[in-house]
Formats: C-alpha cells, sequence, structure tokens
C-alpha cells in the first residue's frame, strides 16, 4: 500500500472522529500510527482497516447508507480474526485486531444512536461488551468505554428496564461510578424513582455527551406518561393551563389531543381537566366468596391430614 | 464472605473402637474403613458419615498423622501414594516419621479402592488449605479433578462434591475464581449427565458464587433459571442457594422475593455459621428496607452480630426517622463498610425509601400542609423544592405509600381520613398467608422425615403393624406429592 493512500485514509480517518472531539486524545493518534505499521504486513487486516476508514468517512458525512452497508461488510469480515472473542487465539499482532474490533463496534453504537434505532444499539453494544470486560487485560481501556457504557444505561432507563440498569451498574468500579457520563444516568435513574421529573428534565441541558441527547428526547416522553399518570391520581381536577404546563406541552391544542390518545377517561369542561372518573374503580364492596370456599375447603383438607 | 457452612457433628462415642481416647491416626484408621465398608455394601450414607467424622478432626491434622495413613491407606510405594505425597509439605519431622514407617510397614500392597483415593485427596487438600499453602492447594485439587472425571460411582458423588467444593475454594483465596469457571461448567453437564445430584447442587453454587463475586448478576441468573431443580440433599448447600437467590433478586428489584430467600437463608444457616449468618442479615435488612419495612431491633440485636450489623442499624434508623441529612451522614461515615459488602449500589436506592418515610410521617401527622413546607421538611436540597416536592408527592400518592390528594390551587398537601382497615379485605389477606405458611411448614418437615433404608435397629412393633404404619406414610407421602402437583 503506498504512503499517500494511507495518508489520506488517515486524514479520513481523524476527520471520522470530529463528532467526538471531546474524546480525542494523542495517545489515541499514536495507537492509530502502529495499527498502520502493521497494516502492511497482513493483507487481512490492512483491508479491514481500509474498510473502516471509509465506514468512518461514510460516518461523519452522515450517510447512513453506505455506513450500514460497510459496517455488514467489516462484521463479516471481523470473524475471520482469530484473536477475537469468543476464541482469544495468540496471533502476532492481537493487540491491534482486538482494538480495531473494539473500534468498529464503538462506533457502530454510535451510528444507531444517530440513526436512532434502538435494537441495533442493543445488538452492537452486546457484541462490544466483551471487548469491555473479557479483553480489558489484552487490550489499552478505550476513552470512549465511559459515554458507551453510560449511554447503554440510559437506553435501559428510557425502556424502563430497571433490573437489568441494576445489574449493569453492579459491573461498575466505583471508580467508573465517578465519570461524569455514568454518573449522569445513575442521578437520573435516581431522580426518575424519586419522582423529581423536573430534575430528571433540566438535565438534559447538562448531557456529558452530544449524544445523550437522543436518549434524553425519549426520556422526556416517559416523563410525560408517568406525569400524567401521577395527577390523575394525587388531584382531583387541574385547570387546563396548569394541566398544559405540568405536561410540558407549548399549547392547549396538543394537550388536547394527548388527552384524547392516552387518556380518554379524563374529563375536560368549563376550562378545568378532570380526573374523577379514573379513581372510581377503586373500591368494591363484594365478598370474594369463590376465593374464600376455595381457601377454607384447602384448611380443611390440610387439617384432616394432620389429624 | 469466605465463611464455611459446615456442621460441626462431634463423632459419636460408640465409632472410636479401641480405646477412650483414640488417636488422630487411630480416628483416621477408622474413617477408612466406614468408606470401605460403604464402598463394599454401595451405602452413601457411611461415605457421608466419613466425611462429616474428616471435618471435626481437621483441626488435629499434621503432617506426619496424614503421612503415615497415605501410608496405611494407599500402601507405601505405589503410584498412588507417590502421587499424593508430592502435595505434603516436606519439613524434617516428616522425613524422619516416612522412614520409620518405612521400616515398620512393608504389607503387600493391597487392591485400592477409587473411595479410599479420593478420601486421601481430599484429606490432604484440608489439610493445606488449613496451613494457608493455598497454591500447593490448588495444584492437588487440580490433580483430584482429573482424577475425579475418570471415575464414575455413586459412591464417589459424595467426596467428589467436597472436593469440587475446596477446588474452588482453594482458587478462590488466591483470587483465580475466573480462571476455573470453565471447568467447573464442564463438570456440571458431566454430573448432570451421570445424574449426580449431590455435585450438581454443589457446582451450581459454586458457579453461581463465582458469577456473584464478579458481578455477573445476569449470568448467574441465566445459569440459575436454567439449571436443573431437585429436592436439596444437603442443608447447607440449599443455605447457600437460597443466599445467592436472595442476593439475585434483590439487584433485580424483586424484594420480596428476595426477602423470603434471605430470611430463609439465614433462618436455615447452622449457628455455628456465624459469618455466613451476617451475610444474610445484612442483606435481608436492606431488602426490607428497601421494601419499605423498618426491620425490629432483635435483629441487630443478635448475639455476636452486634458489632458486624452496626452500620446497618444507624442505617436503618435513618430510614425510620425519614431524615435525608442523617441518611447521607450515615451513608459516608460506613462508606468504607457498605464498599466492602458490596451493597453501595443498594445503598444509593435506599435514598427515595427515605424520602417515603419522611413523607409518610408528614401526612399522617397533617392533615394540610403547603407543599413548601413539606419540601423544607424533607431537607431537599434543590434548585426548585417547591416543584420538586409537588412531583414527589404525586407519585408517592401514585404508588400508594401515602393516601392524600393536591391542591393545585393553594400549593398544598391535603391528607385524606385514613380508612378503617377492617372493612377491607386485608386482616382476611393476612390471615391466609399465616396460614398457609404454618401448614406449608408441616408439610415440608413430614417430607423431610428420612428413614433408614434397611431397619437395622430393632422394630419392637409386629410385623403386621409396620406394614401397615408404612402403608399409611406412603399414603401420606404420596398425598402431598399429589397436592404439589396440583399447586403448580
Amino acid at each position: 500500500m503506498s504512503s499517500a493512500v494511507v495518508a489520506s485514509l488517515l486524514a479520513m480517518h481523524s476527520g471520522g472522529k470530529k463528532y467526538l472531539p471531546a474524546l480525542q486524545s494523542s495517545q489515541q493518534a499514536e495507537q492509530k500510527q502502529q495499527l498502520w505499521k502493521v497494516t502492511t504486513m497482513d493483507p487481512k487486516f490492512a483491508e479491514a482497516s481500509q474498510l473502516f476508514g471509509r465506514f468512518n468517512a461514510a460516518l461523519t458525512r452522515n450517510d447512513f447508507d453506505s455506513c450500514t452497508n460497510l459496517l455488514s461488510q467489516l462484521k463479516v469480515m471481523l470473524t475471520e480474526f482469530k484473536s477475537l472473542p469468543p476464541l482469544f487465539e495468540k496471533t502476532p499482532n492481537t493487540t491491534h485486531e482486538l482494538t480495531l474490533a473494539r473500534e468498529v463496534y464503538e462506533h457502530a453504537v454510535i451510528l444507531s444512536v444517530k440513526m436512532e434505532d434502538q435494537d441495533a444499539f442493543e445488538r452492537d453494544f452486546c457484541q462490544l461488551k466483551p471487548y469491555y470486560t473479557d479483553a480489558c487485560d489484552r487490550i489499552p481501556p478505550s476513552p470512549q468505554e465511559y459515554p458507551i457504557l453510560g449511554l447503554n444505561l440510559l437506553r435501559l432507563l428510557v425502556q424502563n428496564r430497571i433490573a437489568e440498569f441494576h445489574t449493569e451498574l453492579e459491573l461498575l468500579s466505583p471508580s467508573a461510578l465517578e465519570n461524569p457520563c455514568i454518573k449522569h444516568a445513575v442521578e437520573l435513574e435516581q431522580s426518575f424513582m424519586e419522582g423529581a421529573y423536573n430534575r430528571v428534565l433540566s438535565a438534559r441541558q447538562t448531557v456529558p455527551h452530544q449524544s445523550f441527547v437522543y436518549f434524553m428526547d425519549l426520556l422526556a416522553k416517559t416523563v410525560r406518561d408517568e406525569i400524567a399518570g401521577c395527577s390523575e391520581k394525587a388531584y382531583d381536577y387541574l385547570s387546563i393551563s396548569d394541566a398544559r404546563q405540568m405536561l410540558l406541552f407549548s399549547s392547549d391544542e396538543q394537550l388536547m389531543e394527548y388527552i384524547k390518545e392516552e387518556h380518554p377517561d379524563w374529563e375536560v369542561k368549563t376550562g378545568m381537566v378532570f380526573f374523577q372518573k379514573a379513581k372510581e374503580t377503586a373500591h368494591s364492596k363484594e365478598i370474594p366468596s369463590l376465593q374464600l370456599i376455595n381457601q377454607t375447603l384447602s384448611y380443611a383438607r390440610e387439617l384432616e391430614r394432620i389429624v | 464472605m469466605t465463611q464455611d457452612v459446615e456442621m460441626k457433628d462431634r463423632p459419636t462415642p460408640s465409632n472410636s473402637v479401641s480405646s477412650a481416647v483414640p488417636s488422630t491416626l487411630q480416628h483416621l484408621k477408622d474413617i477408612a474403613l466406614l468408606i470401605e465398608t460403604g464402598s463394599y455394601s454401595k451405602e452413601v450414607r457411611r461415605i457421608a458419615r466419613a466425611v462429616r467424622f474428616t471435618v471435626a478432626l481437621r483441626k488435629k491434622l499434621t503432617t506426619p498423622v496424614i503421612a503415615s495413613f497415605l501410608d496405611h491407606a494407599l500402601g507405601q510405594g505405589s503410584e498412588v501414594y507417590s502421587r499424593i505425597s508430592v502435595y505434603l509439605p516436606k519439613d524434617d519431622e516428616h522425613d524422619m516419621e516416612v522412614d520409620t514407617a518405612t521400616s515398620a510397614n512393608l504389607a503387600p500392597v493391597k487392591h485400592l479402592l477409587p473411595e479410599l483415593e479420593i478420601y486421601c485427596y481430599l484429606l490432604v487438600l484440608l489439610f493445606l488449605i488449613d496451613q494457608k499453602r493455598y497454591n500447593e492447594a490448588k495444584a492437588c485439587s487440580s490433580a483430584s479433578i482429573a482424577r475425579l472425571k475418570i471415575l464414575n460411582r455413586r459412591t464417589i458423588d459424595v467426596l467428589a462434591s467436597r472436593l469440587y467444593f475446596y477446588y474452588s475454594y482453594s482458587y478462590e483465596l488466591t483470587g483465580d475464581l475466573a480462571e476455573i469457571r470453565g471447568n467447573l461448567l464442564s463438570l456440571l453437564r458431566t454430573a448432570t449427565l451421570r445424574h449426580d445430584e449431590i455435585s450438581q447442587e454443589t457446582l451450581l453454587n459454586l458457579l453461581l458464587r463465582n458469577y456473584l463475586h464478579y458481578n455477573l448478576y445476569d449470568q448467574a441468573e441465566k445459569l440459575r433459571s436454567k439449571a436443573p431443580r431437585f429436592e436439596a440433599h444437603s442443608n447447607q448447600q440449599f443455605c447457600r442457594y437460597l443466599f445467592y437467590l436472595g442476593k439475585i433478586r434483590t439487584i433485580q428489584l424483586e424484594y420480596t422475593d428476595a426477602k423470603e430467600s434471605l430470611l430463609q437463608a439465614a433462618r436455615k444457616a447452622p449457628v455455628a455459621a456465624r459469618g455466613f449468618r451476617i451475610q444474610c442479615n445484612k442483606w435481608a435488612v436492606i431488602v426490607r428496607l428497601l421494601l419499605g419495612e423498618i426491620p425490629e431491633r432483635t435483629i441487630f440485636m443478635q448475639k455476636g452480630m452486634e458489632n458486624a450489623l452496626r452500620p446497618y442499624f444507624e442505617l436503618t434508623n435513618a430510614v425510620r426517622i425519614g431524615d435525608l441529612e442523617l441518611f447521607k451522614s450515615v451513608a459516608e461515615k460506613f462508606a468504607n463498610t457498605f464498599n466492602t459488602d458490596r451493597t453501595h449500589n443498594l445503598i444509593v436506592r435506599l435514598r427515595h425509601n427515605v424520602i417515603r418515610t419522611g413523607l409518610r410521617n408528614i401526612s399522617i401527622s397533617y392533615s394540610r400542609i403547603s407543599l413548601a413546607d413539606v419540601a423544607k421538611k424533607l431537607r431537599l436540597d434543590s434548585p426548585n423544592p417547591v416543584a420538586d416536592a409537588k412531583s414527589i408527592v404525586a407519585k408517592a400518592i401514585r404508588d400508594g405509600a401515602i393516601d392524600a390528594t393536591i391542591d393545585h390551587e393553594k400549593g398544598c398537601m391535603v391528607s385524606r381520613e385514613t380508612g378503617d382497615i377492617y372493612s377491607t379485605n386485608e386482616p382476611q389477606i393476612a390471615f391466609n398467608s399465616r396460614i398457609a405458611f404454618c401448614l406449608n411448614m408441616y408439610n415440608e418437615a413430614v417430607r423431610a422425615l428420612r428413614f433408614p433404608p434397611n431397619n437395622t435397629h430393632k422394630e419392637k412393633e409386629s410385623a403386621e403393624k409396620r406394614r401397615e404404619r408404612q402403608q399409611q406414610e406412603q399414603e401420606l407421602a404420596k398425598h402431598i406429592a399429589e397436592e404439589d402437583d396440583d399447586d403448580f
């Protein structure tokens, strides 16, 4: 491979990182330099790196179609490297292969966020995870590890998968919990559980990373549903303007549409929203006779066995 | 967390054949005899008893005693002998002892039982762990595991399960648990194929422990939910299983189930296993707090646990009062303890329970209170306390923590009159759950009764009577089994 090509690829490569300026570090650049040196040795690796360069360029241009295309090619190519999980075989340039593969999956995750595809995010994250957990003693830690882990936590929060959220949290070391990206997600979960929703919403302004914005927007929708659910239990009635403010709508029309779609049982009259209807189903004075009979019969049967 | 839940059974006097105070060596020889008879008569119980006796002897083991026992059991100069004796620590005393033994014992090499061989491995392994020679213990246990893979005898199962345990334990002591995960998994597969339930039980626990050691709750739960369940063979293993299960469920926010498992584990654990019970109690306390319950004071005052549970006691106190400031200071004060117990993340979750309790107290004391006052009383330190208080109160109302409404115009919380609980179905539900608990306890007790396979002790009742009784018992057991089928 001619040096000119390498240089141009390198330029594209670093260009592809522009959307993550905070994460660029000189150390990473050095690594990349080494990476390219090895390229000349192994043709398969060279091909993969070249493809990755093109993928990165496409990602910078936000050309999602060619991105997905290149990414699936890359993934197929990665399956041929024996040093990658789950085989972890020793090959001459294990470190470089692992690092490349990790970067590919990291960018795949970023791509899925850009494309707003949550399923792809989950898939790519699962593929990426072994590089953080099982390969951490083979390659130096990635500077993007925490932002991506934070993103994943946020995704679990948005999808209301709290149990998985906590399972992931347990895997993080105390020092990782101090990282702003992780901390952000953890604090969000806390405010969410407490019910301090305006704190959740104001957290949008303090996102530690650009790509968090997508999930924060999704979270805002979840929060609105939560507020609506709480309000109908906590208030007897609300004026329309108060309700609009609380549910974060900019106009009364939007509010009306929301009520029509999500909460048809709310009653709107004389400038007020009444929640009474939703509450009335609470109490029934009926005696659960069938259940009682069953229980009593089972006591009788058990007692008979003892005596 | 490295506690050893072992029943400290003492050998009954009747078993020491020779004299009133037999030497350790004599004891070991008795045990070897027990294993031999067990092996010939295919009675697993005898071997289980042999293992229990060995544990009781553990403190008295010394290098010369073991050396001469190996000599006796395996035969000097045999291949197995040389394989096992490599692991014994070499010191002068030992060499001398061996010399005398060699001259004294020149008995012909008899046919060696595999049970006895495995037992010798176990004995040496126990000794090495007690002597803190962990690296030798690792080597010895790995060798014994390799040997075990070839043997397939039901009489070995008990010994094998103990060996697996110490195998994992020796790796844990040197901090290399991750290394043996693959091995344990393949052992579990083999044990399952051989219907070796005791080993299955032990290995499943070891794997769970292995995963939890690295906080891999996801993997642990996946393995646990897919592993076959059967009636527990050993109480200790069952306790451990319950404890691990409780931990997994706690992390996954299934607090009610977690509480049940943890409390059961704490109750079933033998009194001697203090460390284990402390762990169970710590987790149980947190889970109960997360559920919104306040554990009784007696839990923290259990004998021998006061100091260990102190941080959790203060934590409970903070939650009980509902004081955020106090809660924060307790969490900071004992941060180190919570970090080593790895309960820190759970404590963070508790914050919202503290707010809830505080809110409940306010709602009980005031029939009407402004949201600004609520925020002040809860000590919410945020830029917009009133808005926070409003949504927090709203959420508490929805979750059923307090019974109140919010008056938006006046900006205050109005508590509703607390209804008469006896006019609802609540008492009936509580009553039912208690009855179900007692009945279940009785049934489990009946099922746990065990009868020796051949009645060696003299039965006083006549043959006919006995037959009648046995028939009744069988019917009863069948009934219970059928009941169970109906239930699930």
